[in-house]
């Protein structure tokens, strides 16, 4: 192998300070922290010996982020129990806003919910609405990074992500309303 | 510059609040926003919603051990080259 030092030392310099993003985007679509530590590994040493593929000074990390999601897709996703074949265009999107801008309009319950259910919440989404979600609003990568990473039209992780975010704010504000965070519009008799 | 309604603005505000309108865009929502307190409320409530989102959810890091073992790995597949 041709200057494995310089390689290796190029490969540290340029995909290990992505590992906390790659550790929270498996986690996100795996939902497992044990499988997630798995994809993490398996995607860094796909990188690793195919890191003469990777253009220097380009988006390393989309770069990563494409080999973890394509691992995830072809080794990881069918050992979960997860209904696949959804409409995702079905979920019909309602704006939260319109239910609690009369009692909570600056949102101040979603401060009240702890991480631990906001991310369960996350995790309670398809995996296309999860990734999309985790790209966008946990990591920020741009509308455009994610068509790329993904290989998606842009269009369509616009309409992904609008739906995430309304069925999102959904189960939050079910968690909420469950734990008295919030107190549901009364009804007009 | 087109004056945008409520139903135009509200379309193109979670696309806002992320900074991907084109420049054209983002001066008709903020006009539409200075003078609609309605969608103006709106917007503060999913701004609120991102914020919240972000910084909940971007606390994890990768654990020291994981990373140590991911290292390792690492090392003996280049050894292993």
């Amino acid at each position: 192998m041709a200057e494995p030092s310089a390689a290796g030392r190029s490969f540290d310099e340029e995909a290990l300070p992505h590992l906390d993003t790659l550790y929270r985007v498996a986690l996100r679509l795996t939902a497992d922290p044990t499988l997630a530590e798995d994809l993490v590994q398996d995607t860094m040493l796909k990188a690793y010996r195919s890191w003469q593929q990777y253009r220097p000074g380009t988006n390393a990390r989309g770069w990563l982020l494409t080999i973890l999601r394509n691992t995830f897709i072809n080794d990881y996703r069918r050992r979960k129990h997860e209904p696949v074949a959804m409409d995702l265009e079905a979920v019909e999107p309602h704006a939260l806003y319109r239910s609690v801008q009369d009692v909570d309009p600056e949102g101040s319950f979603f401060s009240q919910i702890v991480d631990a259910k906001v991310l369960e919440a996350i995790d309670a989404l398809p995996t296309e609405f999860r990734e999309v979600l985790a790209l966008s609003d946990i990591e920020g990568m741009s509308y455009g990074e994610i068509a790329a990473t993904l290989k998606i039209p842009v269009g369509t992780v616009k309409s992904r992500l609008f739906r995430a975010r309304r069925q999102l704010q959904a189960g939050l504000y079910a968690h909420a309303v469950e734990m008295g965070y919030i107190k549901p519009r009364e009804t007009a008799p | 510059m087109r004056r945008l309604d409520c139903e135009q603005a509200l379309v193109h505000l979670e696309d806002y609040l992320k900074g991907e309108l084109t420049p054209d865009l983002v001066l008709e929502v903020r006009v539409h926003l200075d003078r609609c307190r309605d969608c103006t409320g709106h917007a503060r409530f999913e701004q609120s919603f991102l914020i919240m989102l972000e910084t909940r959810a971007r606390k994890e890091t990768c654990p020291e051990e994981v990373r140590a073992r991911i290292v390792a790995a690492l090392r003996a597949a280049a050894r292993g080259s």
